[in-house]
C-alpha cells in the first residue's frame, strides 16, 4: 500500500480571541492517498477552511495549532521551521481560494504572474518560464494563451480569472492541490467548465486534492472521499458512495434531507430542515456537539462525554454514538405534506418590456454612446398565488427586471401592469401608498438586508409607518410583535441590533419587512443563496408557508435549479436580457428544452449517487450586453447550433414558440429536433 | 535686582499640585467610564485600548484644564510684573510670594498662566468649528453621494477650488482690515451657520414627516434655539450677548469652518458612495422612502465609525490651524495668551531665552498627539467588531 501524501492526525487548531482560547478545529484527522480527492463538507463555521489553512500553517496572528500532527509525503508539517515551509508552500502544496479576483495581483500581467512561479522555485529562466506558462494555460483549456499572458487580471471574466489561477497553483506541479469553494463566486455553466477541468488535472498530473465545498452535489463529482465536518469535528468519513448511500451520523442525513433532490416536492414530499442552530464555539453543548439538534438524542448518553469515531467498515467511521442502533433506513418521519395552492387571476402582467441604459464612454467630449439592453421584449404573466423562478446566470437582466418592477428603474417601453394598474413607467416615487406596499422585495445577502444601525423591530416598525399600517406607535408595535411570531422568531428578537443575528435569522426579518404591507407581488431575489445549507430550507418552508396564508405571488429570482424545481410552480429561463424558455415547472425541467436551458440543467450538480446526468459543457463565457451577438442571443455557445440549417441562428432573433398550452421556447430548432431530446438525468425511482 | 527661585524639584511638585482639579476630574471622569465601558458602546470601547486611553487622558487633560483654568492659573495671564521679565522657570514674585513656574516672558506676564488660559480659546473654537465644519460637509456631501450627476460635479468642483486655494494667504483675506468691512464675513457667517439648523430640521423632519403629531415636538424646539443661536451668532439680534462672537474670534472661526468643510465634504461623499449601494438602501427606495430620509437615518449612521476618527483627527488640525493663525498674529487680539501667539513672541527671543515658547509648543504637540491616538484607538476597536 502507498504511503499517503497528506495525513492529519487528531489536529487540533485554536484561536485565541478577547474572550479566550477558541477551539475551531478539535481531533481532526484524515488521510488523502496519491492521486486521491478528498472532499470536505460542513456549513460556514465548522472549521474546514481551517483545516486547510492548518496544513499551509497559514493560520495567521491568532491561530494556533495545539495538537496532533500533520504529515506531508511523511514529513511532520506543524513542526516545521519557516524557511522549509516556504519551500513547501506553492511548490508542492498549492491553494486555490474562492474569489479569483483576490488571488491575482491587479497591477500585474497575467504572464509575469505565472512565470515567477517556476522563476522562484525552480530557479527557470524567464524564456523557459514563459513556454512552461503557455502550456499550462492549454492545460487549462484558455483561448489564445498569448493573448491572455499579456492581459491584466480585470480584462478576463470571472471564469477565466479562475482558470489563471489553478494554472498559477499547477504551474509547480504540486503534489497536493488545496482547493478552499474554487467555483462558489461563478456561474452553473462555468462551474461545470472548472470542475470538469479539476478532475481531469488531478487524473493528468496525479495531483492529490483536498476539495473544500459546501455543495454535496459537487463534491460527488469531483472526490473519492468525503469527510463531513460539523462545529469544529469530523462527524463522518469515507469513501463517496458509501457515504452518500449509506450514511451513519444523524447530521449528514439531515444534510441530505434538507437539499431539494430530484424527486422533492413541496406539496408532497417537502424538506425536512434541521431543526435549531448551529453552536457557536463557545457555546459547544457536552458530549456530542450536534446532539441538541438531532432527533436520535438519548439524554445521559450522547451528552456523557466526548464522542469518539467509530468505524462502520474499514474505511468508514462516524461519531455517533448510536450508529448501529438507528434504523437508517426508516423514511424521515412525517413530513408535512400541503394541498397544492390554486392559482388565481392574473396579478402581475409584462407585455413586450424593454429596459435599455445608454453609457456614454465620456459624455463631456461627445464620445459615442451605447445601448446596452438590459431586458429586452420580456412577456410573461403571473397569478396570485403562484410561484414564478426566474432563472438565468449573472447578467442575464433578471435583477433589471426585479428593479423595474419595483420602481427603481422604468421601462423604457412596453408595459408593466399589477392587477389593472400600469406600473411600468411609475418610479417608486410616483407610486401610491398602496401600489408600493403591495410589490415588495425579499434581498439576497442577509448581512446586508438589514441596516446595521437600527434596532429589528424600529426597522419593521418604520416599514409599517410608510405603508401606513396602524393608527398609532402602539398597534404598529402590536403588529410588529404579530410579524415576529409569522417569521417564527422570539419576539424579544424585536429589541436586538441586526449583528446580534445569524443570516438565517436577519433573511426572516427581511421577509417580515416584505410581507408587512400585505404585499400582492414579492420579489425573492436569491433569498437562501447566502445561507447555509440546513437553515436554506427552514427560510424556503417559512417563505412557502407564508405565500399559502396570504396567497401572494412570488417571483423567485435563482440560479440554482434544483431550488427552483422545488420551490415554484412555472419557471422562466432568461439569457442576455432575452425571454428564452418559459413554462410550467414540470415542462421547463422535461425535454423538449431550450438549448441553454438544457446546458443549465446539466451543469447543476446533483448530490444523489443514483441520478446519472448527461453532461454538456457549454464554452466561452456569456458575451458581454454592450456588445451582444446578433440573431439568437445564444448562438455564440449553442451546442445545437449546427442543427439549424444555414445562418438563420445567427441573422434572426427566433421567436418564442409555444409548444404546449403553458410551455414556450425561443429557439430555431425545428419540431423534429426537439422531439429528439433527452431528459437530461434518469431520475430515479422515488421510493414509496 | 534678582528674584528669589524655586527648585527643580519645587518646580515640578508646585505645577502637579495646580493642576489638581485636573487630575481629580480625570480620576473621576475615566475612572467612571472604565466601570461602565461595557455599557457605553464605541466610547466605553476606548478603554480597551492602552493607545486610546493614552490619547484620551492627554485630550481630557486639556479639557479640564480649560474649564478650571481660573483656578490652576495663579496669575491673570495679561497682567505684567516688569521684575520677573525673562526669568527663569521657578522665579518668585516677591509682593505676592508665588512663583512663575514656567518663568517670565518678555514683558513679565506668567508662562504657566497663559499657557493654562491658552488652552480655552482652543478648547471652544476647534471642536466647536469642526462640528460646524462637519453640519456643512454632511449636508452637501450626502445629496453630492446620493444623486450624483450636475450636482455631484457641481459640489465637488467647489470643494476642489476651495482646496486648491493657498490657505495661509485665504487666512490673511479674511482678516485684514478692508475685507472685513465689507459684507463678505457677514455673508459668510450668514450662510456657514445656517447649516446646522438646517441639519436638524431636515433630520427630523425625513423621519416624522409622516406623523404630524410628533413633528413639531421636535422642529419647534430646533426653530426657536436654533434660530435664535442662529441671529446672534451672525450678529443680526442677540439680546442677552451670550451668544455673539467678537469680529476676531468670528472671522477666525468662519475661516476655519470654511477651510474644513471640503475635507469633510469629500469624506461624506465617498462613504455616501459606499453606502449607498448597501441593500438596505436599495430596501429603503422599495418602500417608498424620501431621498433626505435614506440619507440621514440610512447613510449617515452607518458612516459615523470613520466620521468620529476622522473628527478627532480635524479637530488636531484645527488646533495646529489655530496655532499658525496666531503665530502669524490672525484674528487674535495682541496680548491674548493663545497658544499660537505665545509661540510667536517667544520665538524672537528665543536665542536667549527658551522657556516663555516652550510650553505652549509642548501644549498644542501633547493635544493634537492625543487626538491622533484618540483617533488610533476608536479605528482600532471599531475595525474589531
Amino acid at each position: 500500500m502507498t504511503e499517503p501524501i497528506l495525513e492529519i492526525d487528531d489536529l487540533s487548531i485554536s484561536f485565541s480571541t478577547r474572550a479566550g482560547d477558541i477551539p475551531a478545529v478539535m481531533n481532526f484527522s484524515a488521510a488523502i492517498d496519491p492521486g486521491q480527492a478528498l472532499g470536505l463538507v460542513g456549513e460556514s463555521g465548522c472549521g474546514k477552511s481551517t483545516v486547510a489553512l492548518g496544513v499551509m500553517r497559514d493560520l495567521g496572528a491568532n491561530g494556533r495549532i495545539v495538537g496532533g500532527s500533520i504529515r506531508f509525503k511523511g514529513r511532520e508539517l506543524t513542526t516545521m521551521g519557516n524557511a522549509d515551509l516556504r519551500r513547501i508552500r506553492g511548490r508542492e502544496i498549492a491553494m486555490i481560494y474562492q474569489e479569483p479576483m483576490a488571488s491575482l495581483n491587479p497591477a500585474m500581467k497575467v504572464g509575469r504572474q505565472l512565470v515567477e512561479v517556476p522563476m522562484i522555485h525552480e530557479g527557470a529562466s524567464f524564456a523557459t518560464a514563459r513556454g512552461q506558462a503557455l502550456s499550462i494555460l492549454d492545460a487549462v483549456r484558455l483561448p489564445d494563451p498569448r493573448r491572455i499572458l499579456d492581459a491584466y487580471p480585470h480584462q478576463l471574466s470571472g471564469g477565466q480569472q479562475q482558470r489563471i489561477v489553478i494554472a498559477m497553483a499547477l504551474m509547480s506541479k504540486p503534489a497536493l492541490l488545496i482547493l478552499d469553494e474554487p467555483t462558489t463566486a461563478l456561474d452553473v455553466t462555468v462551474e461545470a467548465g472548472i470542475v470538469d477541468l479539476v478532475k481531469d488535472l488531478g487524473r493528468e498530473f496525479g495531483t492529490s486534492m483536498l476539495f473544500i465545498s459546501h455543495n454535496l452535489g459537487l463534491v460527488l463529482e469531483t472526490c473519492d472521499r468525503i469527510c463531513v465536518m460539523y462545529s469544529g469535528e469530523a462527524v463522518e468519513t469515507g469513501p463517496i458512495v458509501e457515504v452518500f448511500d449509506e450514511m451513519r451520523h444523524p447530521y449528514t442525513q439531515g444534510l441530505f434531507r434538507s437539499i431539494p433532490l430530484p424527486g422533492a416536492d413541496k406539496t408532497t414530499r417537502p424538506l425536512i430542515p434541521i431543526p435549531g442552530n448551529f453552536p457557536l464555539p463557545h457555546e459547544r453543548p457536552r458530549g456530542c456537539n450536534f446532539g441538541p439538534r438531532c432527533e436520535a438524542y438519548q439524554a445521559g448518553r450522547c451528552d456523557a462525554g466526548d464522542v469518539p469515531m467509530l468505524a462502520i467498515s474499514p474505511r468508514h467511521e462516524t461519531r455517533c454514538l448510536r450508529a448501529r442502533e438507528i434504523d437508517w433506513d426508516a423514511p424521515p418521519p412525517g413530513g408535512k405534506g400541503q394541498a397544492a395552492s390554486v392559482p388565481g387571476d392574473v396579478v402581475l402582467s409584462v407585455r413586450e418590456m424593454d429596459k435599455t441604459y445608454s453609457v456614454g464612454s465620456s459624455a463631456l467630449f461627445g464620445g459615442d454612446r451605447r445601448v446596452v439592453k438590459a431586458n429586452e421584449s420580456v412577456s410573461f404573466e403571473a397569478r396570485e398565488s403562484e410561484t414564478l423562478a426566474i432563472v438565468g446566470e449573472s447578467g442575464c437582466g433578471k435583477s433589471t427586471l426585479a428593479k423595474v418592477l419595483l420602481g427603481l428603474e422604468t421601462a423604457t417601453r412596453g408595459t408593466v401592469a399589477l392587477g389593472n394598474l400600469q406600473i411600468g413607467d411609475a418610479p417608486v416615487e410616483a407610486r401610491a401608498r398602496g401600489t408600493v406596499s403591495s410589490i415588495q422585495m425579499v434581498f439576497q445577502n442577509p448581512f446586508d438586508t438589514l441596516n446595521p444601525s437600527h434596532s429589528i423591530g424600529g426597522q419593521i416598525i418604520r416599514v409599517l409607518e410608510k405603508f401606513g399600517v396602524g393608527s398609532s406607535q402602539a398597534e404598529r408595535e402590536t403588529r410588529m410583535l404579530e410579524l415576529m411570531d409569522l417569521v417564527r422568531l422570539p419576539r424579544a428578537f424585536a429589541r436586538r441590533m441586526p449583528r446580534q443575528l445569524s443570516g438565517g435569522q436577519k433573511q426572516r426579518i427581511g421577509i417580515a419587512r416584505a410581507f408587512a404591507g400585505t404585499p400582492k407581488v414579492v420579489v425573492a431575489d436569491e433569498p437562501v443563496s447566502a445561507l447555509d445549507v440546513s437553515v436554506q430550507a427552514a427560510v424556503m418552508d417559512l417563505l412557502m408557508d407564508i405565500q399559502r396564508e396570504s396567497r401572494t405571488t412570488m417571483l423567485f429570482i435563482s440560479h440554482d435549479l434544483s431550488i427552483v424545481r422545488y420551490i415554484s410552480d412555472r419557471v422562466m429561463v432568461m439569457y442576455l436580457g432575452h425571454v428564452v424558455e418559459i413554462g410550467s415547472t414540470a415542462a421547463v425541467f422535461a425535454p423538449p428544452y431550450h438549448p441553454y436551458t438544457e446546458a443549465l440543467l446539466s451543469a447543476a450538480p446533483v448530490a444523489d449517487t443514483s441520478v446519472r446526468r448527461k453532461r454538456i459543457v457549454l464554452h466561452g463565457d456569456i458575451p458581454s450586453a454592450l456588445d451582444p451577438p446578433p440573431g439568437c442571443p445564444f448562438q455564440t455557445r449553442c451546442p445545437r447550433k449546427a442543427q439549424v440549417p444555414g445562418t438563420l441562428c445567427e441573422t434572426d432573433l427566433p421567436p418564442l414558440r409555444r409548444l404546449s398550452p403553458d410551455h414556450a421556447v425561443r429557439c430555431h430548432l425545428d419540431d423534429a429536433a426537439l422531439a429528439a431530446m433527452e431528459p437530461f438525468i434518469d431520475r430515479p425511482a422515488v421510493p414509496a | 535686582m534678582d528674584p528669589e527661585f524655586l527648585g527643580t524639584g519645587a518646580i515640578i511638585g508646585g505645577t502637579l499640585l495646580r493642576f489638581l482639579p485636573v487630575w481629580i476630574g480625570l480620576a473621576v471622569v475615566m475612572g467612571g467610564s472604565f466601570v461602565f465601558r461595557r455599557r457605553l458602546a464605541i466610547y466605553g470601547q476606548i478603554y480597551d485600548s492602552p493607545i486610546g486611553i493614552t490619547g484620551l487622558g492627554l485630550v481630557l487633560f486639556w479639557v479640564l484644564t480649560a474649564i478650571f483654568a481660573d483656578q490652576i492659573a495663579l496669575f491673570d495671564p495679561y497682567v505684567q510684573l516688569r521684575a520677573l521679565q525673562n526669568k527663569l522657570p521657578g522665579a518668585i514674585d516677591a509682593e505676592t510670594g508665588r512663583a512663575f513656574l514656567f518663568g517670565g516672558d518678555a514683558l513679565g506676564r506668567d508662562v504657566f498662566s497663559r499657557m493654562v488660559y491658552g488652552s480655552r480659546s482652543v478648547m471652544v473654537i476647534a471642536p466647536l468649528a469642526t462640528l460646524f465644519a462637519y453640519m456643512v460637509g454632511i449636508m452637501l456631501g450626502l445629496p453630492a453621494g446620493f444623486f450624483g450627476g450636475w450636482l455631484d460635479t457641481l459640489l465637488s468642483f467647489l470643494a476642489n477650488l476651495v482646496l486648491a486655494f493657498p490657505v495661509i494667504l485665504l487666512f490673511y483675506l479674511l482678516v485684514t482690515p478692508e475685507i472685513r468691512a465689507t459684507a463678505i464675513p457677514g455673508t459668510m457667517a450668514a450662510v456657514l451657520f445656517i447649516f446646522p439648523v438646517l441639519f436638524l430640521l431636515v433630520f427630523f423632519w425625513s423621519r416624522f414627516r409622516e406623523r404630524p403629531e410628533v413633528l413639531w415636538y421636535y422642529l419647534a424646539p430646533i426653530l426657536l434655539v436654533g434660530g435664535f443661536v442662529y441671529l446672534g451668532l451672525i450678529g443680526a439680534w442677540d439680546p442677552t450677548g451670550l451668544i455673539a462672537m467678537d469680529a476676531n474670534t468670528l472671522n477666525i472661526f468662519l475661516a476655519v469652518v470654511f477651510i474644513s468643510s471640503p475635507t469633510v465634504f469629500r469624506i461624506v461623499r465617498g462613504l455616501t458612495l459606499d453606502i449607498k449601494t448597501r441593500d438596505y438602501v436599495s430596501a429603503a427606495q422599495t418602500r417608498g422612502e424620501r431621498p433626505w430620509y435614506i440619507m440621514m437615518w440610512e447613510i449617515l449612521p452607518n458612516a459615523r465609525g470613520p466620521l468620529i476618527v476622522d473628527a478627532c483627527l480635524r479637530i488636531g488640525y484645527t488646533t495646529i490651524l489655530l496655532g499658525t493663525l496666531g503665530f502669524f498674529g490672525l484674528g487674535v487680539s495682541p496680548e491674548s495668551p493663545d497658544w499660537g501667539s505665545t509661540i510667536n513672541e517667544g520665538r524672537k527671543l528665543l536665542r536667549v531665552f527658551v522657556h516663555p515658547a516652550l510650553p505652549p509648543a509642548l501644549a498644542i504637540m501633547s493635544l493634537v498627539l492625543g487626538l491622533n491616538l484618540l483617533a488610533d484607538g476608536l479605528r482600532e476597536q471599531s475595525m474589531k467588531d
